[in-house]
């Protein structure tokens, strides 16, 4: 990569620029374009039957994977990394809440509930979203083996690295991240259609749909890991 | 378009296998997935490598605090975001699909603070008019007028009674026939140590659709973006988050 902007700028003319501009907005284009042919395939993929009964606790008691669609035939399922020892759920996990929380009024109106699911028992689960101020549901899978079947919570160290993103990265913790999407037909069968996990559900992160565009972009050079510089929205001024 | 929605039909019939085979195509499809992440950071490498464009106007905004200048926006940042809203001086309301985007900043915002970016939205309307709007949709993200200043015309968001009957509004670096006076965009600045001012880049219509969130859900999820209305587009079904009534 070139040298960066901030490093050495180069300024020019509104005249150049836009010369410049309009060059990088035909491969924009392009690529939004690609992005619409991916997000086809996407949904293109064939579905799984989902047999196991899942039974989750949620806010109104035990709750079915068929349940938690509630009058939707779409679910979104959000795999927050929270373990049942942990004492609150992970800062970016967190940041992604602070995404969620906005969006699911309007997905609600695209036939699509959103439910977030981490392996922590339920009261763990309702302390730390309370101090978050989150509203979206968030169920507990502590009793099933929904994060391990769907390959985001791993009991061996061997796990973490055969299952995570379908065997091709691996992943150092017991408890990883991931999004996976669920259609009930109108007999009531559940199907298992997608999941996506590292940095396959990056749009998440509202924030880095920002920094990308900036002069600096992510700017995570010198960070032990990305990321590393998320807090807990409460907990920056530590 | 493949942003086209399957009928219910398509869905009823659709293909359900193995979870075997199911994992072999998704691996096929997890290769292509990774390219294109790939590609995405080979195109934001090539927007942050544009050249800039120093800013010589003074801007004075109306905020909360008094006048602003541009420079006063970045508070004690380097990097400045502009969301440019759209809410002209005589709208009743802001644009709903702005509002869907505004839904979004407050969860972000904290955290862009947090990595040496500033967050300002902008809009035509008088501060009062967005105040109560603001105030209505419960949001707390910074948000200033640009009235009677040109920044709104200078960035191409906002566009003449003549242009408009013209049918010539200069709009995503393009002259077209537009009939509304306000349209919307993103725009990114730079303030160097000395104090200096750089327009780095703007984006507008399809180029802002990353931000938010929702569209990267929709596009996940069986029925897409299922915009089947006149607009198809999310005019289609999206409204202010106080008035999906039920």
């Amino acid at each position: 990569m070139s040298t960066s902007n901030v490093e050495s700028p180069r300024v020019v003319s509104r005249g150049e620029w836009l010369e410049q501009r309009k060059a990088l907005l035909a491969k924009e284009k392009e690529f939004t374009r690609l992005g619409d042919r991916l997000a086809a395939e996407k949904r293109n993929l064939p579905w799984v039957r989902v047999d196991k009964n899942y039974v989750f606790d949620g806010p109104e008691g035990k709750e079915t994977l068929a349940q938690l669609f509630g009058d939707k035939s779409q679910l979104l399922v959000y795999h927050f990394m929270f373990g049942p020892d942990w004492e609150e759920g992970c800062p970016i996990c967190s940041m992604v809440g602070d995404n969620i929380d906005p969006n699911v009024i309007h997905l609600a109106q695209r036939d699509v509930n959103l439910v977030v699911v981490a392996r922590a028992p339920l009261a763990k689960i309702n302390d730390f979203k309370k101090r978050m101020g989150w509203r979206f549901k968030w169920v507990s899978s502590f009793a099933n083996d929904f994060n391990h079947d769907y390959s985001v919570s791993f009991e061996t160290e061997e796990m973490k690295g055969k299952f995570y993103n379908f065997g091709t990265g691996g992943f150092p913790g017991e408890e990883a991240p991931g999004l996976s999407v669920f259609y009930k037909d109108s007999a009531g069968n559940v199907f298992h259609t997608y999941s996506s996990y590292a940095r396959g559900p990056e749009f998440l992160v509202g924030a880095y749909n920002y920094l990308d565009l900036v002069p600096k972009g992510r700017d995570e050079a010198g960070l032990p890991f990305t990321l590393a510089w998320i807090r807990h929205h409460d907990r920056y001024e530590e | 378009m493949t942003t086209q929605t399957p009928s219910i039909e398509d869905l009823s019939t659709h293909p359900v296998v193995s979870r075997d085979e199911w994992l072999e195509a998704r691996k096929a499809l997890l290769k292509k997935e990774k390219e294109f992440t790939r590609q995405k950071d080979r195109l934001f490498a090539e927007c942050r490598t544009l050249p800039w464009v120093k800013v010589e106007k003074n801007y004075v905004f109306d905020t909360a605090t008094g006048k602003q200048t541009l420079a006063d926006l970045f508070g004690d940042k380097s990097q400045l975001i502009v969301t440019h809203f759209m809410l002209g001086p005589e709208w009743e309301q802001g644009c709903i699909g702005c509002s869907f985007g505004a839904d979004h900043y407050d969860g972000i915002v904290i955290h862009l603070e947090h990595h040496d970016v500033a967050f300002v939205v902008v809009s035509r309307a008088p501060l009062p008019k967005i105040d109560a709007f603001k105030q209505r949709m419960g949001w707390r993200f910074k948000w200033v007028s640009s009235y009677g200043n040109d920044f709104n015309y200078d960035y191409h968001v906002s566009f003449t009674g003549d242009a408009i009957a013209q049918g010539k509004v200069y709009y995503n670096y393009e002259v077209r026939p537009i009939d509304i006076d306000e349209l919307a965009g993103t725009s990114m600045f730079y303030r160097d140590a000395a104090g200096d001012i750089f327009h780095t880049y703007s984006a507008y219509a399809r180029g802002s659709e990353l931000v938010g969130g929702a569209y990267g859900y929709l596009d996940h999820l069986p029925k897409g973006r299922n915009e089947t209305g006149p607009g198809h587009n999310l005019g289609d079904w999206v409204r202010h988050h106080d008035r999906y009534g039920n």
